[in-house]
């Protein structure tokens, strides 16, 4: 134990969001949720939407925050780091990549714009090392990047968020806009990803064969509330409650 | 131009004006397209707007104190702060707080400004000076308060995805939501630009008219209306840009973080 809590780079200790409903009533939207992960590892968070995954993983690089709770990023308290700070080392791909006006270089110049440093060129190590990882082809660097697929789109994006090094990388649904092949060698780019840069991934996800095959941990999340949880593809194959059998016996959720 | 002498008009030259409306009233009738009622009440509306408002200035020209000079401008700001809040459906955060601030600024400073230094005439209160030109720098800076408010709104609701893709890279809340502020800043310049740009060839404008009916020498009519032009466009530039520069604020936590959809 006293081992895991200190290898563990990320913890949420009972974090709950309370959200004002449209008709003045309270809605709870997380509920004391905790949970560790460790680096080079990667948690995948899945349930049906709407049971809170999404809220939960905004709140690891504080897009929101929470309303009881504590997350703890090496032991300190997230709230207490400057936000800009934080979300260099916790980097996030959204489900849609969002390409910005320009070309692949402009995209992934962004982070270093942002905080007014020197833009890295295209032979600039950190471009050759997130472009690696990602494995965005080199030739792609002057395309406009709106123009790419959709799934080169995703590498892209991929790439953008990793090239500032993170420490955490959050990803949120983030194959679920790509056909299966496609989300597939995705997929193991982010296995890949997580072991050779020893990152903490947090992966957000109702594609449970996806979870399935690439998760360390699994966190089956419903209705707010952590129900079950357990090692990779164990967990799967002997759901404790009704509501995971339930879930695993529904094949709208896995494929959509 | 001294000797320059206004025909006046008679009620009975009015009514005869009327009789225009009377006739496209009728056309519309006989050709039974409707609007006939709407038309009738819009006319009778017009025509009572503008005697009251002729026999206000009327006294206030008589009285001739600020205060009544003031008063008269603050309840046209007000009226059309009110007008312009009830027809935008989405408002911003603070709506009127924003744009309450950003028109009295903006208008306030350019009107002061141009009357004082451009125009220069005295007292600076002088209601046939400060009226008709405070009016209309108003008049076109609530227009472009009005796109640039609404615009803000919209943009920041379309844009959620790249406002919040741009936080996660590291951006902070003034950066992420750049391309949506400089939108709305080119929509409220955009009917200005417009008017300047067909100025004197498509139009002639409203007050360069009435200045050359009234007598005025067309060559400085022409300098009027280019230096109004001017504070016009100084005057819409300067309260967009407060609106958004306050408005985008809204939309953001202190931590960079964009609030619930909203507005």
């Amino acid at each position: 134990m006293g081992e895991d809590v200190q290898k563990a780079a990320l913890r949420l200790d009972k974090v709950g969001i309370v959200r004002q409903g449209r008709d003045g009533e309270t809605v709870e939207i997380l509920r004391e949720v905790s949970l560790s992960a460790r680096s080079g590892e990667i948690t995948a968070i899945v349930g049906p939407s709407g049971g809170g995954k999404s809220s939960l993983i905004r709140l690891i690089n504080r897009l929101d925050d929470p309303t009881t709770g504590k997350i703890l990023l090496d032991g300190e308290d997230i709230q207490r780091l400057d936000p800009l700070m934080l979300r260099r080392r916790v980097a996030m791909v959204l489900q849609k990549p969002f390409m910005f006006d320009g070309t692949v270089l402009a995209n992934l110049q962004r982070p270093f714009l942002y905080r007014q440093e020197p833009l890295p060129g295209t032979g600039s190590e950190e471009l050759r090392h997130a472009m690696e990882l990602a494995r965005v082809s080199s030739d792609l660097i002057e395309r406009d990047a709106r123009t790419l697929s959709l799934g080169e789109q995703q590498r892209v994006s991929l790439a953008r968020a990793l090239i500032t090094r993170p420490q955490v990388l959050l990803l949120d649904e983030p194959t679920s806009a790509l056909d299966r092949p496609t989300a597939d060698r995705l997929a193991a780019t982010f296995h890949d990803i997580c072991r050779s840069q020893q990152i903490t991934v947090i992966l957000v996800t109702h594609d449970l064969r996806l979870a399935g095959r690439i998760a360390d941990y699994l966190i089956y999340l419903e209705g707010g509330r952590i129900l079950e949880e357990g090692r990779g593809e164990e967990m799967l194959a002997r759901p404790q409650t009704a509501e995971l059998r339930r879930f695993l016996a529904e094949p709208d959720e896995k494929e959509s | 131009m001294e000797n320059a002498k206004i025909i006046n008009l008679e009620l009975l030259d009015l009514a005869l004006a009327y009789g225009l409306v009377l006739l496209a009233i009728g056309l519309a009738r006989l050709s039974r397209i409707g609007e006939v009622r709407q038309m009738l009440w819009a006319s009778v509306r017009m025509v009572f707007q503008l005697l009251a408002v002729g026999y206000l200035l009327h006294l206030v020209f008589a009285v001739r104190s600020p205060l009544a000079v003031i008063a008269i401008l603050l309840a046209m700001a007000g009226f059309s702060l009110q007008v312009m809040g009830g027809r935008i459906r989405k408002k911003m955060p603070h709506f009127y707080r924003v744009v309450g601030t950003s028109l009295f600024i903006g208008c306030g400073g350019v009107t002061f400004l141009f009357c004082g230094l451009v125009v220069g005439y005295s007292p600076w209160y002088d209601p046939r000076y400060l009226i008709p030109l405070a009016g209309m720098i108003i008049g076109n800076s609530m227009n472009g308060a009005s796109l640039a408010a609404e615009r803000l709104s919209a943009e920041m609701r379309e844009r959620r995805e790249e406002i919040e893709t741009a936080l996660c890279l590291g951006a902070t809340a003034r950066q992420s939501s750049e391309t949506a502020v400089r939108h709305a800043f080119r929509a409220a310049l955009m009917p200005t630009m417009n008017t300047m740009a067909a100025m004197g060839i498509v139009s002639l404008p409203g007050m360069m008219t009435g200045q050359i009916l009234s007598g005025t020498e067309p060559v400085i009519a022409v300098r009027y209306q280019i230096a109004i032009m001017c504070a016009i466009t100084g005057a819409v530039a300067i309260t967009a840009f407060l609106i958004l520069l306050q408005g985008y604020r809204h939309y953001f936590t202190s931590a960079h973080q964009l609030r619930e959809r909203q507005g």
